[in-house]
């Protein structure tokens, strides 16, 4: 065990000594593989920022039945009636939201108070809010529910209120497929890129390796301080990425936070979770070691 | 003990560099291999340290079969047979200490075990205090003699040498010889591949000469002609097959010369 250890330890010292032996060239190639592993990392980043935003918001559609501002009072029950009546399967449940509980509710935020206080009276309609009951299909359900209701006297205009919800749902899963395929062009980059610098440390190390086979060395043995490279070089690369990342994200977040507070709110960009980090730099490292495997196996057959 | 039983060893397709060799070398023998350039001398040497795989026949090193030797256990046989090859294949990107360190570090040795085995291989072939020195610092006898430390760093039971003293004035080529000749006062068996038979005389018991055969081919050495008559010390000594000589210590400290037994492949 202590003699394996040893074999060990010596591969990285090797590792170590051939990294410092070509500084530039170990240097740049950290630097390509650093580079490309940040792009995934800032989508991840913003992916797992936006997330939570998707999510807080119901994504169950809802119908809102607006009615006419000259509608008697009293419409508005009756409208909500008539859909429990003849859409019950359909709808569940109903509820009424009359104009001025809808103002005091509006009022509430700062940025309309000022607005709504220069009006001389309520601009709000009653309105009728439908939940939409689970079933296949919601997106034709609310359509032709809409299309129906549209027909009413006393209706002024019907709103699929969570459709920008899906929309972004949408978005959010297109984003994370495209968010995929990066990371796994990346993938290829890095298998690419550490390929082919285990081969030149190969080629220039053949003399080195023909020797270590003369005096007994093992495949594993010849094998061993690629591998280190392999993974040292992704696992150091990967933490560049995150402090790439983390750097990157700090004008970016200057930036949104202004665009944010313009529209009152708060949406920071912030990177994955520490659990998640390191999963990946170990991920990358092994993906690295798995590359130099690959590499060394086939460029020292001598 | 080496053994060749009916060896033929050819490249491609073409004629026979060594063709139906038959010999048997019994441990702690000091033998020269003989024969002109081109004969096969070097190509004999890399078949006993499994550089190279006969095209026919069987070779046994210390009991195991080449042919049949599994890819992994290979280089666990190879830790016991000590390689100096014509071109010294040392390291120059590092010094000579750490050239003759390596064949320690293969075996996991412990670091302050290794650098005193190391230390004392390089005090046996009269290297000491050249330690920090690149080997291209070194003279063409030093190097020669670093190979030398390096094939006997980890105590090999088997050392075969191909022109070690190729290239080398007549002095260092004799206190070379002087080395080998101690290693093998201590049981290890020796091959050395040599055209200048007059250095080796006084020093090697026997010959194995490889010379252009009969049938217009290669020939090899023949059961029963194993050693052929010739000049120097070939020629005094009696035997087909030399007396093995007891094994004694070591001068390198530690354990006598191990096996050829394969270990478990790590």
């Amino acid at each position: 065990m202590k003699s394996w250890l040893r074999q060990h330890r010596y591969a990285l010292e090797i590792t170590l000594r051939r990294l410092a032996a070509q500084p530039y060239s170990s240097l740049a190639n950290l630097a390509v593989i650093a580079l490309a592993l940040a792009l995934p990392l800032l989508g991840s980043a913003i992916l797992v920022s936006v997330q939570p935003l998707a999510r807080q918001v119901s994504v169950t559609p809802e119908l809102t039945v607006f009615l006419k501002t000259d509608a008697p009072s009293g419409a508005a029950a009756a409208v909500a009636a008539r859909i429990r009546d003849e859409y019950a399967g359909e709808v569940d449940p109903v509820r009424v939201v009359e104009r001025d509980r809808a103002l005091a509710e509006l009022r509430r935020n700062p940025a309309w108070e000022e607005a709504l206080a220069v009006l001389p009276g309520n601009p709000l309609p009653d309105a009728v809010v439908a939940t939409l009951a689970p079933g296949p299909d919601l997106a034709a359900r609310a359509d032709r529910l809409a299309r129906d209701w549209r027909q009413w006297g006393e209706v002024d205009q019907v709103q699929l209120d969570s459709a920008w919800v899906q929309r972004l749902e949408a978005l959010l899963r297109f984003a994370r497929i495209g968010l995929g395929l990066l990371a796994a062009s990346v993938a290829v980059v890095v298998l690419a890129a550490v390929f082919n610098t285990v081969r030149m440390q190969a080629l220039s190390q053949r003399e080195e390796i023909a020797v270590a086979r003369l005096v007994g060395a093992t495949e594993s043995f010849v094998r061993r301080p690629f591998l280190y490279l392999g993974a040292l070089t992704c696992a150091v690369a990967s933490l560049a990425a995150i402090a790439l990342a983390a750097l990157a994200l700090g004008p970016l977040n200057r930036a949104l936070t202004d665009l944010a507070h313009s529209y009152g709110a708060e949406f920071l960009l912030h990177l994955p979770g520490a659990g998640v980090l390191v999963l990946s730099v170990v991920a990358v490292a092994a993906l690295g070691a798995l590359s130099a495997r690959w590499s060394v196996t086939r460029n020292t057959r001598f | 003990m080496i053994e060749f039983q009916h060896v033929f060893k050819s490249y491609g397709r073409g004629r026979n560099i060594l063709a139906d060799i038959s010999f048997r070398i019994e441990p702690g023998e000091f033998v020269l291999v003989s024969g002109p350039s081109g004969a096969g001398k070097s190509t004999l040497l890399k078949l006993i340290g499994g550089l190279e795989p006969p095209t026919r026949g069987s070779i046994l090193v210390n009991g195991q079969r080449l042919d049949k030797l599994p890819a992994r256990a290979r280089p666990y046989l190879r830790r016991a047979v000590g390689v100096i090859l014509q071109d010294t294949h040392l390291l120059y990107d590092r010094s000579a200490f750490a050239n003759v360190l390596l064949p320690l570090a293969v075996l996991g040795l412990e670091p302050g075990a290794a650098a005193a085995r190391a230390r004392a291989a390089m005090e046996k072939v009269g290297l000491s205090g050249k330690e920090d020195l690149n080997p291209v610092e070194l003279s063409g006898g030093e190097q020669q003699r670093l190979a030398i430390a390096r094939a006997i760093v980890n105590r090999p039971a088997i050392l075969i040498a191909d022109e070690p003293t190729a290239n080398l004035d007549r002095d260092t080529a004799q206190r070379i010889m002087s080395v080998f000749r101690d290693f093998n006062r201590v049981g290890v068996t020796l091959l050395i591949a040599s055209h200048d038979e007059a250095l080796m005389a006084g020093h090697a018991a026997r010959t194995l000469r490889v010379e252009p055969g009969r049938f217009g081919d290669w020939e090899g050495v023949q059961p029963g002609r194993s050693l052929p008559p010739q000049a120097g010390a070939g020629a005094a000594a009696p035997a087909p097959t030399a007396q093995p000589r007891g094994r004694a210590e070591p001068t390198l400290g530690g354990a006598p010369a191990r096996p050829a037994s394969p270990e478990r492949p790590r």
